[in-house]
């Protein structure tokens, strides 16, 4: 191995020879259902959605964003963090920048290329659609250049990667399907996507070089004065009275406030649409419900930091010794994590709940949502118009807690090969889950099914939560990570919130269409257990390896 | 001097196919000063690790003031003090902070004599720990480690972090005085005359396997001096 594109290749080929594997093995099965199993030029009617999307679109997705975390470097970098996610330890190779950036930037774009080739002549398309050949492969090209640029760029805040990452991807996502909505030929789609290419590669060689010097923005300081502000009430200058106190505020201090930054710095252009829709109901209502999903949504990136076990280095999974000598029990570091969770989600939430009415007064929508309100209260009265506001907006707040804390039991472990498992199948459920929407919607029978099964499914579902949870009970109270009172506490704390969510629903869903044990399903469904119950064996498991 | 601060019996350990440590027993006494010795990747690190309930046996047992440090990690680490080989200090805390934070673990913290040693160490309170120096963190850390007068000290590599001059003119004078307060120490490394200078006792280590656990003056003794021991039971010696 002579030269250094060489040696990037290798390594690129060594890390991710599995996932290459399963590659050509999946092309290997499409290549032989179209040569060896059809007939040469025999016509394919796949009106059937679901099976063009398991054989084709699922498998597609599902490798595309592979390729996007291997040429990106984002499986072993941190996605929130300010330094480029470009490996440091490429920086001191006798090889220019230009080479840096430029060898990622060529494999990763032949692979996507290789990709949709192979796609688009070895799947069985269904008959009757012209299947562009060029610009779906510029498209994908696209996406990976400006990913890899904006993932190795340095950011002067923490989170501002995913931001702009997920505002400038999806420019060029909009931009693409605005063209073809309006019947764009081929070669106007590879007029505005192919100049892309080498603007991606300038920003990228920019990022790399920014990176390779050190030149990391620091833009903390300019919300200093706010930080100072925020500082008044967790800061103590006395000492802290317990060791779990003192740990609730390395965690607050540590991940605590990314959830709140987050939204914080996306509220102001969500609520800026105000302004421009404020003569439309139906705008200024899908508004309100993107910043009411706002909170939720971010908490899924802000989970990445709250699951990290080493918030030091970010490839690596394992406790630091620093963390792992604390004088604390594993139960009592889940407990200040879990609390700090919750002071993030209230934080944010307090945020949502200031900006929402200031904005609506402010952008002179006030009145139109008082009128929605009140006739909403006509409709179905004061007390359950209420109950409902107060339910949704619980529901909200439980769904972004539940989204910073239903991966600790995976993040926790430290073990690489579970995280990236668990990261595979999301992706996978995520590719699949919009194909399986569509079958489901436009397929009656398998509706009718689902209706009719619906009980069984959520008691099949009840009895998966129930075994999971006496699993994991089973085992916590073996190796002792949690004492027999909290356990007990714990289980009547879980009954309590269950029959308390049972009974609301009952009252507001007083229907014979809804029998109560399907209520109850529902509860037992809702309030989180047993991936909650396997944080702290997770982190024992980490800790005392 | 009787009372075993650390009981390790039989202690084994294997990463894979490799065997990182076997069948090791140790014993270590109250108030002596221990110098673990070995080559890099003889296992020093891993025995430490699973004193610090860092790593469970997987067979034998580990017993540290008569504790499972596993089971009991509290009882076990709050009467430890313990500089890690890994610079691993929070980046974002403030030295002040650190130490505010670190004093709520340890109900014997000496405010005192923190302000000692960081007045000694010349650490400024409001510097963030990411500013410092590699040894500024090293001594941050010693002072984490010290400030709670720990009934055991445990080093790990502290020569990999700390500078020639703090080596030299305090770790030695530190190691001495908790001895001579009746308190034990543990430090590992991989420098023969660093070992000799502080330790009492010295084990060697290699390849997972205690080659010898004896007093320092006996070794030297029976073998002239600690070089000769090293090579004599080792068979090379430790990396410069």
């Amino acid at each position: 191995m002579r030269s250094p594109a060489l040696a990037i290749a290798w390594e690129f080929r060594q890390r991710h020879r599995w996932g290459l594997i399963a590659l050509a093995g999946y092309l290997l099965v499409l290549a032989t259902v179209k040569l060896l199993i059809l007939e040469p030029g025999q016509a394919i009617n796949m009106d059937s959605a679901e099976r063009f999307a398991a054989v084709v679109v699922v498998p597609l997705t599902v490798t595309f964003t592979y390729f996007l975390a291997v040429f990106s470097f984002g499986l072993s970098g941190d996605l929130a963090g300010r330094h480029s996610m470009y490996p440091a330890r490429l920086f001191t190779l006798p090889v220019t920048t230009a080479a840096l950036a430029g060898w990622p930037m060529l494999y990763g774009s032949a692979a996507m290329v290789l990709l949709w080739l192979a796609t688009r002549f070895l799947a069985v398309w269904p008959s009757g659609i012209d299947i562009p050949t060029i610009w779906p492969a510029l498209l994908a090209v696209s996406l990976l250049t400006w990913t890899q640029a904006l993932t190795w760029m340095p950011y002067g805040l923490p989170g501002l990667r995913v931001i702009v990452a997920v505002l400038w991807l999806a420019v060029i996502d909009s931009i693409a399907l605005l063209a073809l909505r309006y019947d764009a030929r081929e070669p106007v789609m590879l007029a505005i996507l192919a100049p892309q290419i080498p603007v991606a590669y300038v920003a990228a060689r920019i990022a790399v070089a920014r990176a390779r010097r050190g030149d990391v923005p620091d833009w903390r300081g300019m919300f200093a004065r706010l930080g100072q502000i925020a500082d008044v009430l967790p800061r103590r200058r006395d000492h802290f009275p317990s060791p779990a106190h003192a740990q609730l505020w390395f965690e607050w201090r540590w991940h605590g406030r990314s959830l709140p930054a987050l939204v914080g710095i996306l509220l102001p252009f969500e609520l800026a649409l105000l302004w421009v829709a404020n003569d439309s109901p139906v705008l200024v209502f899908e508004t309100l419900l993107g910043v009411l999903l706002t909170p939720p949504f971010m908490a899924a990136f802000a989970a990445a930091t709250v699951r990290k076990a080493n918030p030091y280095v970010s490839d690596s999974y394992g406790l630091t010794p620093f963390i792992a000598t604390r004088p604390l029990t594993s139960a009592a570091l889940i407990a200040a994590k879990l609390q700090a969770t919750i002071w993030s989600t209230l934080s944010a939430w307090l945020l949502v709940l200031v900006a929402i009415p200031l904005a609506l007064k402010l952008s002179g929508t006030w009145p139109m949502v008082i009128e929605r309100a009140r006739r909403v209260v006509d409709a179905v009265g004061a007390p359950r118009a209420i109950v409902f506001v107060l339910l949704g907006l619980s529901g909200l707040m439980a769904a972004t807690w539940k989204q910073l804390v239903q991966t600790l039991y995976i993040g926790l472990t430290g073990r690489v090969w579970l995280i990236k498992s668990s990261l595979f199948l999301t992706l996978l459920l995520l590719a699949a889950i919009g194909p399986i929407a569509v079958w489901i919607v436009e397929n009656s029978e398998v509706r009718a099914a689902l209706w009719n099964g619906f009980p069984w499914i959520l008691g099949a579902l009840v009895c998966c939560k129930m075994v999971a949870a006496a699993w994991v009970v089973t085992h916590v109270y073996r190796s002792g990570v949690l004492s027999d009172r909290t356990l007990v506490t714990g289980a009547a704390c879980w009954a309590v919130a269950v029959l308390a969510l049972y009974g609301l629903l009952a009252w507001l869903l007083f229907t014979p269409a809804m029998p109560r044990y399907l209520l109850g399903l529902i509860a037992i469904l809702a309030i989180p257990l047993a991936r909650l119950s396997a944080a702290p064996l997770a982190l024992a498991w980490n800790r005392h390896r | 001097m009787s009372e075993s601060v650390i009981n390790v019996s039989e202690l084994t350990r294997r990463f894979g196919a490799q065997t990182a440590l076997a069948s090791v027993s140790l014993s270590m006494p109250r108030g002596a000063v221990y110098g673990l010795v070995g080559a890099n990747g003889a296992g020093k690190t891993t025995l430490i690790k699973h004193i610090l309930g860092l790593l469970r046996a997987e067979s034998g047992s580990v017993r540290v003031f008569g504790l499972d440090p596993v089971a009991d990690p509290v009882g076990v680490l709050s009467r430890i003090g313990y500089l890690s080989e890994e610079n691993d200090l929070p980046a974002w805390m403030r030295v002040g902070e650190l130490i505010r934070y670190s004093r709520a673990f340890y109900p014997a913290w000496n405010d005192a004599y923190a302000e000692q040693l960081r007045q000694t160490f010349a650490l400024d309170p409001a510097a963030k720990i990411k500013t410092l120096s590699k040894g500024q963190k090293a001594r941050l850390g010693l002072l984490i480690a010290l400030a709670h007068r720990p009934e055991l000290l445990v080093l790990d590599e502290p020569s990999s972090g700390l500078d020639p001059i703090v080596r030299r003119d305090i770790l030695g004078a530190v190691i001495r005085a908790i001895a001579d307060e009746g308190r034990t120490v543990l430090f590992s490394s991989h420098l023969l005359e660093e070992v000799e200078q502080v330790a009492d006792h010295v084990t060697m280590i290699s390849h997972g396997k205690i080659a010898l656990s004896a007093p320092l003056d006996a070794v030297k003794e029976s073998h002239g001096s600690l070089d000769a021991a090293f090579l004599a039971h080792v068979g090379t010696t430790p990396d410069p």
